[in-house]
């Protein structure tokens, strides 16, 4: 395993500072555990009532969260949606990527279709949502695989800009070399590029992953009609203006935190064993 | 070769670009057609040619909206990239339980925003008051979400405390592409420390401080979640973003056609300023 | 010609409450012919209270605003919150107003100025600065609470008093419930006789003229209307029919059980204000900064800003009369 390190002195104070800085998440933790065993009559809003360990722990609200979102369900249809998003993006996104950073800096029309792109970034979503609810119905669209065709578009911009600022940093004699030997570029992306670039693909599969996983607005004007719920479409279930039943709300968004969670550990372990430096050499 | 080249770089670049504008220029540009009509977001509406456009420029409540918003991106995104900066040297250098350290640090950004919104009222409404009665300190022994001058302050927090793992997770893999060899040659030089960063780490990933600070300001510029969390633009309308506004009186309020207008002219604000921001820090880059 | 169109289902319009027909024949904003809702229930906002403090203090049921103040008072001086607040949510600052509102400005205040007759500033003021009044007996910072906050509060006998709606009753009795609660119509004005219940339609029904299935929707429409299914949708929700006949009830309605049975209801002020307006907000603000004159000054221009479209409407209504 290749990984930089800075020199041994500073460890420490790294260490340190990474123990204050995780009391800051420990704590929110703490408190989303606890409130998702109580009770909404353990409800208080004194301090030592709201830190004060639940009763019993009892999985009720655990199992009634369940049955409210229709979890087995919810959370097939969030993975179907999350999976084929990170895969298309991983595929789509990092092609584009290649071809706009590899030409942007010499060629205006590459240029272009770059800041073209990236500016689909600051398109306010707002503006956005009611043609495309439009839209997609026209196209048939209004269903599960519409709502995929949206986020490979939504995170197209982010992405594209990170693969291509990945690629500042591999050198064009790698591809050069290739290209002695006879390879297309289209298979010199595939041999090469593209498995060099591992690193950011699971940066990538993280953030798009992680947006998507989180995400109502999209699914909730897309698909909204479809009589199909995604995990945080069935959440809305607890929250209402005039009352929100946090304990099921919490234990609810405890049980979606885990798949997520996972393929996040999956994914750094990826990021660190970037194979960039071992390659450049 | 050459030639095979160019083919392949176009044959990539034009599908997916129709794509792309299909989904999101096809729909801005309906978008757009409604900023010049007084829909309200049901039923008839009218040509009302420019009116909105010069409405947005004399209405008070988008001018204070403009302002808090981007008083609030500009800290914030300092805040942000400092820190993050810091935890991902710190979580990229040889130290004990890593991974544990890497999970933890990424749990912000996986709370859904109810989650966030109840703990962090909770927080700023009774513990702080409490630790601040406890210890004396009377300027924090009210909620800083209910003054008018502070309740920002209470934004930029969570915004940060979000924000800061997602920035994190983009510098640590900007720093595995510092090749090893650098160090190595700097250590020798004698650059350790603050100088070793200065002059060897910062300079290399430049282009992922530059992706870090785009996404930044855009995020804390279309901030929207956490206002919904925690303040819903108050109090006394001191929090309300622009994407709020755009949101709450566009969406949920009969303002459609205006708050279309606000959102044509906000995009060109953030396109401005990011394709500004990425002209400057591509400069930095040729420099290198 | 009401009910013209609502008779081809089996239920005629006549089993609906005259007094909820009104309220939403008053809500379009031009008169129109017939009528486009079937009314099913309504909520009722007042004023929450704690019916065992008030038992074991003697505290007596307030009907005018000097006997309102003379009880916040009486149960400040024995060391007790009288109201909790959650302004931090800001729709909840348009409870007491509303509340007070019905009582002391025309119920058609926002039509009469859409027509150019009046202004907020003048039929606003006394009820702004009735309203400042109340600040007085809250909670010290009531802009740090939520609606959870004042609820989970009241729940657990913090304050004698919450002015809300009775749809808050769920969340309250989520906390504590075995607290014993009721409310009461909230006096503003001198005069007991002037005193209406804040009430408006929570839900109701439309059928879609380009509806295919016209009969389906009315079987439907039937089925809900039946007795027991509205008694139990009551049930559940603590709410108020719209329709005559005998319902039971839920029990935080017995102070409210008379108007409730004459028919003395008016709809929320805050139905005619345009949502983008944030009439909400604009109280927050008012709240906090106490300024009479400077907040009904901004309601007016605001108010001639966000509705110049319908003022238009309304007014060439008015002279093609």
């Amino acid at each position: 395993m290749k990984h930089t390190s800075t020199v041994g002195k500073t460890n420490k104070a790294a260490l340190v500072l990474l123990i204050l800085g995780l009391s800051t998440i420990i704590f929110p933790l703490y408190m989303t555990v606890v409130i998702a065993f109580k009770q909404p009559s353990e409800m208080t809003n004194s301090i030592s009532g709201i830190l004060s360990l639940p009763k019993n722990w009892s999985l009720a609200n655990f199992r009634e969260a369940m049955e409210v979102t229709d979890f087995w369900r919810s959370l097939k249809n969030s993975l179907v949606i999350s999976v084929l998003t990170v895969v298309l993006s991983v595929l789509i996104h990092s092609l584009m990527g290649y071809a706009l950073g590899r030409n942007k800096a010499h060629s205006k029309f590459y240029g272009f279709v770059y800041l073209f792109i990236v500016s689909g970034m600051f398109v306010p979503f707002a503006i956005l949502m009611m043609p495309l609810a439009k839209q997609t119905a026209e196209l048939g669209l209004a269903n599960w695989a519409g709502v995929i065709i949206l986020y490979v578009v939504f995170y197209m911009p982010m992405n594209i800009m990170l693969y291509s600022g990945y690629l500042v940093n591999i050198p064009m004699a790698l591809e050069e070399a290739a290209r002695v030997d006879g390879a297309s570029t289209w298979k010199t992306y595939w041999k090469i590029i593209f498995p060099i670039m591992g690193p950011m693909h699971a940066t990538v599969a993280v953030i798009t992953a992680l947006a998507v996983w989180n995400d109502v607005m999209t699914p909730l004007i897309i698909m909204a009609g479809s009589g199909e719920n995604t995990l945080p479409l069935a959440q809305l279930n607890f929250q209402s203006q005039f009352g929100t039943n946090y304990n099921l709300a919490f234990a609810s968004y405890l049980l979606s935190l885990i798949p997520i969670l996972i393929f996040y550990m999956v994914c750094q372990k990826q990021i660190l064993n970037g194979v960039t430096n071992g390659a450049v050499k | 070769m050459k030639n095979d080249r160019q083919r392949t770089f176009l044959l990539i670049t034009v599908p997916i670009l129709a794509l792309f504008v299909c989904f999101n220029t096809i729909p801005l540009i309906r978008g757009v057609i409604y900023s010049f009509t007084n829909f309200r977001g049901f039923g008839k509406y009218d040509w009302v040619g420019l009116r909105n456009y010069i409405d947005l420029f004399t209405d008070v409540r988008v001018g204070k909206s403009y302002l808090f918003t981007i008083k609030l991106a500009v800290v914030t995104t300092i805040v942000v990239n400092v820190i993050s900066m810091v935890l991902a040297l710190g979580l990229n250098s040889k130290i004990r339980a890593k991974g544990f350290f890497r999970g933890a640090y990424f749990l912000p950004n996986i709370l859904g925003s109810l989650v966030v919104g109840y703990i962090f009222n909770y927080f700023f409404t009774y513990i702080i008051p409490a630790l601040a009665d406890m210890t004396g300190i009377t300027a924090l022994s009210k909620s800083i979400l209910s003054s008018p001058d502070k309740a920002w302050i209470g934004v930029m927090i969570v915004c940060a405390w979000q924000a800061i793992a997602m920035n994190t997770i983009i510098y640590i893999s900007g720093l595995q592409t510092v090749p090893e060899d650098v160090y190595e040659a700097g250590g020798l030089d004698g650059a350790t420390g603050w100088k070793q960063f200065r002059y060897l780490t910062f300079p290399l990933i430049i282009p992922f401080f530059s992706i870090n600070m785009v996404l930044c300001v855009k995020n804390f510029l279309m901030v929207f979640d956490q206002i919904m969390a925690l303040t819903k633009g108050g109090p006394a309308q001191s929090t309300e973003s622009i994407s709020y506004l755009i949101y709450n009186n566009g969406m949920s309020g009969g303002q459609f056609g205006f708050q279309s207008t606000n959102a044509v002219v906000f995009f060109i604000v953030i396109v401005i300023i990011s394709v500004a921001q990425m002209k400057f820090s591509g400069s930095k880059e040729e420099q290198l | 010609m009401k009910g013209k169109r609502l008779k081809c289902f089996g239920l005629a319009l006549g089993c609906l409450a005259a007094s909820f027909l009104d309220i939403a024949e008053s809500l379009e904003l031009i008169p129109t012919e017939g009528t486009y809702i079937v009314p099913y229930v309504a909520n009722a906002a007042g004023i929450l209270y704690n019916r065992d403090m008030f038992a074991e203090h003697g505290w007596q049921i307030p009907e005018t605003w000097s006997e309102l103040i003379q009880l916040c008072e009486t149960i400040q001086g024995e060391g007790i919150l009288p109201f909790y607040f959650g302004w931090k949510d800001i729709w909840t600052c348009l409870a007491p107003w509303n509340a007070m509102a019905v009582e002391l400005s025309p119920s058609d205040t926002a039509k009469q100025v859409n027509r150019g007759q009046t202004t907020f500033t003048q039929e606003y003021r006394e009820l702004a600065e009735k309203y400042l009044n109340l600040l007085d007996y809250g909670p010290g910072d009531p802009f740090a609470y939520g609606y959870n906050d004042a609820c989970t509060a009241f729940a657990r006998g913090e304050a004698a008093m919450y002015p809300i709606g009775s749809y808050a009753a769920p969340q309250i009795l989520s906390v504590n419930p075995d607290l014993n609660m009721d409310s009461f119509v909230m006096p503003a004005g001198d005069n007991k006789e002037d005193r209406t219940l804040n009430s408006g339609i929570d839900l109701g029904f439309c059928v879609m003229a380009s509806c295919e299935n016209k009969e389906a929707a009315y079987e439907v429409l039937d089925f809900l209307l039946e007795y027991e299914n509205m008694q139990k949708y009551i049930d559940d929700q603590n709410a108020v029919p719209c329709r005559n006949g005998e319902f039971q009830l839920a029990s935080i309605l017995d102070g409210m059980l008379p108007f409730i049975e004459e028919g003395n209801m008016t709809d929320y002020q805050d139905h005619y204000y345009p949502s983008e307006m944030s009439v909400d907000a604009l109280l927050q603000t008012f709240l906090i900064q106490k300024d009479v004159d400077a907040f009904l000054a901004n309601f007016d221009t605001s108010w001639q800003r966000y509705n110049r479209d319908i003022i238009r409407m309304v007014q060439e209504y008015e002279q093609g009369r």
